[in-house]
């Protein structure tokens, strides 16, 4: 039987990568994928109390709408680095520190 | 007869909304602003003859009406300082008013006469309707301080009208004169107001005369001297300059320099005779301050002075000019030796008939262009009204029988007589009085015989002569003024005594109704009830006792006869006097039996002290103004330029360099660079570090967001 510990220990590895990711890359894709490490960091916990601790379906359905929400993110995430592309020919986070132009 | 403020304020007032009107308004309308004028003050003489004739039907000499109103009242607590301005009238002003505005009348008609083809005719009647409310705001003020406003308005009259031709320099000269001498006397009669004020507190006649009843006077000293004597002495000094008594007579001979009716109205009917009157309203003042023997003496010096001076005289107006203060030096002796009354009388008769000379002497002038009357000489066929009007003046000036100038003068020389069979510190003032008589007949019928008598001596002048162009204006006020030459209009008689039925009384009004105001009097005042001005009269009316109006009522039978008889002989010596200086005149300067030449050689020194006015001139400008006033002057202006203006101007100009450089410093260094250019500075600081923080680059704005979120979690959980 796996605990409680062991889940949060991998959502946290998870959690903490994500972070590191988001923090260090200066490819806008790059930090995307942080953003679904981050996400999926926090599903797994939903899960994994809602296991331990509830017994019930409340963390699951949570976890499927972080699914969702992510899925939804992705694709503007992907859509305005695309459009930011065109813009700028790259995809450089430090490209985007103007508010305008 | 129910007087308030109201009703009778339309007396000064009227003259003075012509002056507002003509002065302000009119300008250039010459003849609607002489109309205006003329119409005005004879509208305040019809007032002026109703309230003359309610005070004879009332014939009383208790009766007076008083009307006050606070002016100001800067009262603080126990301390009170409350200055009330108001109305008097009782006889005396009744007559002053109606002689006023009588004489004014008739001399605003002659000017529109005499001052018509001058480029400054409207001008001209902008000051007479001044001067005139001025004057009769005098007779009805009731207290000193409103006296001294309306005595310095006609010191200003007078000053504009006697610089009226002001392109002449003489002219200037003469008002500068005028205003600077009589201002001398207006400092003291200043300082006695004061005088009155710090004790009485009040400057209104009543007040005075209450404080005067009560013994407040009494006791104390001003400077050493009583306050009686201080104030009364600088009141006097007021009239010595208004009424042009030695030694502070020099400016009205010089007043001829102005416009002949001006010099008929100001310098001498109305405006040196404010002097006399005001002396008259003082007289208990100056009675109590002992000071009666000095009046009369400067009075009898003045008069018998300006009579010898004015027997040189060769222009007809320095004549005139010169029987002025004279006359009025006889005035100043009837306040001197207690004629009250008689030198009121006095005042009133030498006002008509003095008014009447000098414009019969502008109507020669300005016929003949000529004043010198060497150049003239039998006038009489070309101005026949002028010559019937003098010749009755001439008669009223010397006091022949029968017209008023005897009446009056008569009664002051024989009280002078009285004054100097009872204190032989009087028998100066009867010998110089009755001097001054003879002289004064001289000198007058000099002029009238140098004028109208004999062949003219300048053909040119005589041929030139116009009486075609003296019109009804001219003439008719000067038969009007020579009617009232006549003495049974004063006196009720026609030699001044005794009885006669005029104005419904069996007695002299004049004497009866004008009362010297003695202890007796003036104790009526002392619990006297102000009436507020909107108030109607409601006085009683106590009609005369026959005791009260007996001359000799209150005297032993025996002093009463002993005046009696003084009187006598002093009207006998008087008529006589006055016939024996006509007399010389006629046999001088018509007959030619004396040689008015030959006297001139003889007393050659005598006639050139007089020719030169006795030096007085020469004393004033040579030794006080040059010796005294300009070193002091010259004094004056170095410690003004080296310590006013060194230290003073100069320096405050250094303190004020310091002090703003200072305040340069200050303004440079802390407002604008501190303060302004800090603001600038502080918001600048703050743009650095804010926009260092907002970066744009998201990563950091992440890593700050994770930071404090750590940060706070961490806080929490321990």
């Amino acid at each position: 039987m796996i605990s409680l510990s062991s889940y949060l220990f991998i959502s946290l590895v998870l959690f903490l990568c994500g972070i590191f990711v988001m923090v260090a890359r200066k490819n806008i894709i790059a930090i995307l994928l942080g953003i679904e490490l981050i996400l999926n960091a926090s599903a797994l916990n939903f899960a994994a109390y809602t296991k331990f601790l509830n017994n019930n379906l409340e963390g699951h359905i949570m976890s499927l709408f972080i699914i969702v929400i992510a899925a939804a993110e992705a694709a503007v995430g992907l859509g305005i680095v695309i459009r930011f592309f065109q813009l700028r020919e790259s995809i450089h986070i430090d490209d985007a520190s103007t508010l305008q132009n | 007869m129910d007087y308030t403020l109201t009703t009778v304020a339309p007396i000064v007032l009227l003259p003075f909304f012509a002056f507002v009107i003509n002065a302000f308004i009119v300008k250039r309308f010459t003849k609607l602003a002489v109309g205006i004028s003329c119409a005005a003050i004879f509208g305040s003489f019809l007032y002026s003859l109703k309230i003359f004739i309610d005070f004879l039907s009332v014939y009383s000499t208790n009766y007076y009406i008083h009307k006050v109103f606070t002016w100001f009242d800067l009262s603080a607590g126990e301390h009170l300082f409350k200055v009330n301005m108001g109305i008097y009238i009782d006889n005396m002003t009744a007559v002053m008013l109606l002689m006023v505005t009588g004489a004014a009348t008739l001399i605003h008609v002659f000017s529109t006469w005499y001052m018509h083809d001058d480029p400054r005719f409207g001008r001209f009647f902008v000051y007479l309707s001044l001067f005139t409310s001025a004057m009769l705001g005098l007779v009805l003020s009731d207290n000193l301080l409103s006296v001294f406003i309306f005595w310095e308005l006609m010191g200003f009259c007078s000053y504009s009208l006697i610089g009226f031709y002001y392109e002449k320099e003489g002219a200037g000269n003469a008002s500068m004169k005028a205003f600077m001498t009589t201002r001398v006397g207006d400092v003291f009669f200043l300082l006695g107001i004061l005088a009155i004020w710090s004790v009485v507190g009040s400057t209104t006649f009543v007040d005075m005369y209450a404080a005067l009843a009560a013994g407040k006077l009494n006791g104390i000293m001003i400077l050493g001297i009583p306050l009686a004597t201080f104030a009364g002495f600088s009141v006097f000094m007021g009239t010595m300059g208004k009424s042009a008594q030695v030694p502070l007579q020099v400016w009205l001979p010089d007043a001829m320099w102005g416009p002949t009716p001006c010099s008929a109205l100001i310098h001498a009917a109305t405006m040196v005779a404010a002097g006399v009157y005001l002396s008259l309203r003082m007289y208990p003042i100056m009675e109590a301050g002992h000071l009666t023997t000095f009046i009369a003496y400067i009075g009898a010096i003045t008069a018998f002075g300006a009579a010898t001076v004015a027997l040189v005289q060769t222009d007809i107006k320095a004549v005139l000019a010169y029987s002025t203060i004279s006359q009025l030096g006889y005035m100043v002796i009837g306040i001197g030796v207690g004629s009250y009354n008689a030198s009121f009388m006095h005042l009133i008769t030498h006002a008509v008939f003095k008014a009447c000379l000098f414009l019969s002497a502008g109507s020669v002038i300005h016929s003949i262009h000529c004043q010198e009357m060497p150049q003239m000489g039998g006038l009489r066929k070309k101005l026949p009204y002028t010559f019937f009007a003098m010749l009755l003046c001439c008669f009223a000036i010397a006091g022949v029988p029968f017209f008023s100038g005897f009446v009056s003068k008569d009664r002051i020389l024989g009280d002078a007589l009285v004054m100097a069979t009872e204190n032989k510190a009087f028998i100066g003032v009867a010998i110089l009085g009755f001097g001054g008589a003879l002289l004064t007949a001289f000198y007058m019928f000099r002029m009238l015989f140098l004028t109208f008598f004999g062949e003219p001596r300048d053909h040119h002048i005589y041929d030139h002569a116009h009486e075609e162009h003296i019109g009804w204006n001219s003439n008719v006020p000067l038969l009007i003024l020579s009617l009232f030459t006549l003495g049974l209009f004063y006196s009720g008689s026609f030699t001044g005594q005794g009885e006669v039925n005029l104005f419904g009384s069996k007695y002299e009004w004049f004497q009866t109704l004008i009362k010297k105001p003695e202890v007796s009097t003036v104790a009526q005042f002392t619990d006297y009830q102000r009436e507020d001005l909107g108030m109607t009269d409601t006085r009683d009316k106590v009609a005369l006792t026959k005791a009260a109006y007996d001359s000799t009522y209150g005297l032993s039978e025996e002093k009463a006869h002993h005046i009696h008889v003084v009187h006598r002989i002093g009207a006998v010596l008087s008529i006589f006097i006055a016939f024996l200086g006509i007399f010389l005149a006629y046999s001088m300067y018509v007959k030619k039996t004396l040689n008015p030449g030959w006297w001139t050689n003889k007393f050659a020194a005598w006639t050139r002290a007089l020719k030169n006015k006795y030096y007085f001139d020469d004393l004033y400008v040579g030794k006080i103004i040059q010796k005294g006033l300009l070193p002091f002057n010259d004094l004056l202006s170095r410690f003004d330029m080296g310590f006013y203006d060194k230290y003073g101007v100069d320096g405050w100009a250094t303190v004020n360099r310091w002090a703003y450089s200072v305040s340069r410093w200050f303004d440079n260094n802390i407002v604008d660079s501190g303060m302004v250019d800090g603001t600038g500075a502080s918001v600048r600081l703050m743009n650095v570090v804010l926009r260092t923080i907002q970066s744009g680059r998201v990563q950091l704005y992440f890593i700050v967001l994770i930071v404090v979120l750590a940060s706070y979690v961490l806080t929490l959980r321990f």
